[in-house]
């Protein structure tokens, strides 16, 4: 257990010192929340109910969005794929040190980190905007909002490191993590709730991993879901951890395998 | 019983050939020509607890292949591998605790943090008891004489104190035995000899089993008593670093200076001339004919100095390269 609170420290150290880097990234999650929030807030200028949300249910979608985006969507898992492509991995490959644990540990470290910045951020935004927001109270409303904010850390996480798994096979990596992460942030109802889409559209995507990332969670805590969307949910995060876990772990073995067959 | 035996291994890289070009690559796409690349073709031996062994070839050997299917990275494609007993590629916690490699060209250490980070980082993954922890860095810190940058941020040390503190963070957790490769690689003429120099020490303090590649003779030749030396996959010579001049080379060098100068015609009957500038001269010479030969050359020409040595070990050693191929 201790090496994985010394993994956890060293991510940390390593944040501090690329301090400038995560100030950038931070103001870009900034902008891109301001920008969602302003767009919503022009279109509700006009009117007071669209796509049945009210000024203060979509503010409050797109700030618990962001929230998503800390918690769900920080990721160091890719780091992999360069540690794949340079020959560094064979360091993980000679220690005793479990290969999934050391990345969530890693991923956990940069998801608090980001937690505190979005804190942070989003205080000072309420502040200083003073928006129609919806405070929820209620802890039947607020458990499954956070079980189905593990749920889909657990999926973001499985789908970043089956995708930097295919470093061992492909030469470029970054190109499909791009293509996905473009897919996720939109699908995943990071930039519009995704239920104002066409219901036939809707009901497909709900099938799919990517809404149970931001849209699901976010719509748990809104309070607005009815009891057979939230079962429906939590049954279909439930499977597709399941097969994601299981995805993982076979591409792991076959990538490690393939590694020591080819040797790099 | 051996620490480390290998057994007829082998290991065959699977690559595809690709057609260049564009339709090269839709091609490779639906038939890909598969050939082997005969990295290690077959070799055996067996080293016992606490040598220290050179392993040499030139580059593309097949040393690094060797060593990688040693610390448990790739699976040998035939042949038995035992490394403390145990099978590297089964990657057991016993086996990983007790091994370390050492790449001249891989770095384990965190680039952007202080060596000190990585040393703790190590402590922990390899659960090493905290006063065993802080003897092992201050002996290994002041034998490598690295005391004083263990804080400062690996990136802004000079090659030879990066690989020092590789070196450290690789040896924390005191491995059984240590696999290096080219662990000299880049280094200047005094980092060189002073990796040499703690090699040596390590090996002797702690009676660790140490392999070390090269394809440099220089570093094998100050370290290791037993060489093996390796070509194209193949163990071409296994044994004392003193007897390869018997099995390989049956030959003596005379070197003479004259008092003038002499012309090469007249030299030529007495051996293969190596080298020859006028009025020095250096002759290959079968064993059993030297005393002969000195005794004619002293007679026929007027000699200022003469030696008889044996030939140089990289001499050799490029003669066995340059006669396998
Ligand atoms: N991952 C790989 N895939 C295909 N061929 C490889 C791979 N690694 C090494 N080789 C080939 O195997 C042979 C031995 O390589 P290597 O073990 O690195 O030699 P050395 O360390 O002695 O220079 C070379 O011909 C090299 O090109
Ligand atoms: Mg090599």
């Amino acid at each position: 257990m201790k090496k994985y609170w010394e993994v956890f420290k060293i991510t940390w150290q390593q944040l501090l010192i690329y301090r400038v880097n995560f100030a950038l990234w931070r103001l870009r999650t900034i902008l891109q929340l301001l920008l969602v929030y302003f767009i919503w807030w022009s279109v509700f200028q006009s009117q007071d109910k669209v796509f049945g949300y009210t000024t203060a249910s979509i503010l409050t979608y797109v700030l618990v969005a962001a929230l998503m985006r800390a918690v769900v969507l920080s990721t160091r898992v890719t780091d992999m794929i360069d540690s794949i492509n340079s020959g560094n991995i064979v360091n993980f490959l000679i220690k005793p040190l479990g290969f999934i644990r050391y990345y969530l540990t890693r991923d956990i470290a940069d998801k608090l980190f980001n937690i505190g910045f979005y804190i942070a951020e989003v205080s000072l935004l309420i502040l200083l905007l003073k928006p129609p927001i919806i405070i929820q109270t209620k802890l039947p409303v607020l458990i499954p909002f956070f079980i189905a904010t593990l749920g889909g850390l657990v999926i973001y996480f499985c789908i970043n490191f089956i995708v930097s798994l295919t470093a061992f096979w492909v030469e470029n990596s970054w190109g499909p993590l791009f293509l996905m992460s473009v897919f996720l942030e939109s699908l995943g109802g990071g930039l519009f709730p995704i239920d104002i889409l066409p219901k036939p559209l809707f009901d497909i995507l709900m099938l799919t991993p990517f809404p149970y990332l931001i849209y699901f969670p976010a719509k748990l805590y809104l309070g607005s879901m009815s009891y057979s969307e939230i079962i429906s949910g939590f049954s279909i995060i439930f499977i597709w951890i399941t097969v994601l876990v299981a995805l993982m772990r076979v591409s792991i073995n076959a990538g490690f395998r393939h590694f020591s067959a080819v040797g790099n | 019983m051996s620490v480390i035996s290998v057994k007829n291994l082998k290991k065959y890289y699977q690559v595809y050939q690709k057609e260049p070009g564009f339709w090269g690559s839709i091609q490779a796409l639906f038939l890909r020509k598969y050939y082997n690349i005969k990295a290690v073709d077959g070799i055996s031996f067996e080293i016992p607890e606490g040598e220290l062994v050179g392993f040499i070839g030139p580059n593309g050997a097949g040393k690094t292949t060797t060593l990688k299917v040693l610390s448990g990275l790739l699976y040998p494609t035939s042949g038995e591998v035992r490394v403390l007993g145990l099978k590297p590629f089964e990657r057991q916690k016993q086996f990983q605790a007790n091994i370390s490699l050492i790449m001249g060209q891989k770095n384990q250490l965190w680039w952007d943090l202080p060596a000190w980070d990585s040393f703790i980082l190590n402590k922990e993954i390899y659960e090493i008891d905290e006063g065993i922890f802080k003897k092992n860095v201050a002996k290994l810190s002041e034998m490598l004489g690295v005391e004083d940058i263990l804080k400062i941020p690996v990136r802004k040390l000079s090659l030879g104190q990066r690989m020092k503190c590789e070196l450290i963070v690789a040896l924390l957790h005191s491995p059984k035995v240590l696999f290096l490769d080219e662990p000299t690689i880049g280094l200047d003429v005094v980092a060189q000899k002073n990796m040499r120099d703690f090699i040596k020490e390590y090996n002797e303090e702690f009676r660790a089993t140490v392999i070390l590649t090269s394809h440099y003779m220089g570093d094998v030749k100050e370290l290791c008593k037993r060489v093996i030396i390796i070509n194209e996959g193949e163990i071409l010579y296994d044994g004392s670093l003193v007897s390869i001049v018997n099995k390989f080379a049956p030959y003596k060098v005379i070197k003479v200076d004259f008092e003038k100068e002499v012309d090469v015609e007249k030299l030529k009957e007495f051996g293969e001339i190596e080298k020859y500038s006028g009025n020095f001269v250096e002759v290959r010479i079968k064993k059993g004919e030297v005393f002969a030969t000195a005794t004619k050359l002293l007679s026929e020409f007027d000699v200022v100095d003469l030696n008889i040595e044996d030939p140089a070990i990289e001499d050799i050693v490029r003669d066995i390269f340059n006669a396998a191929k």
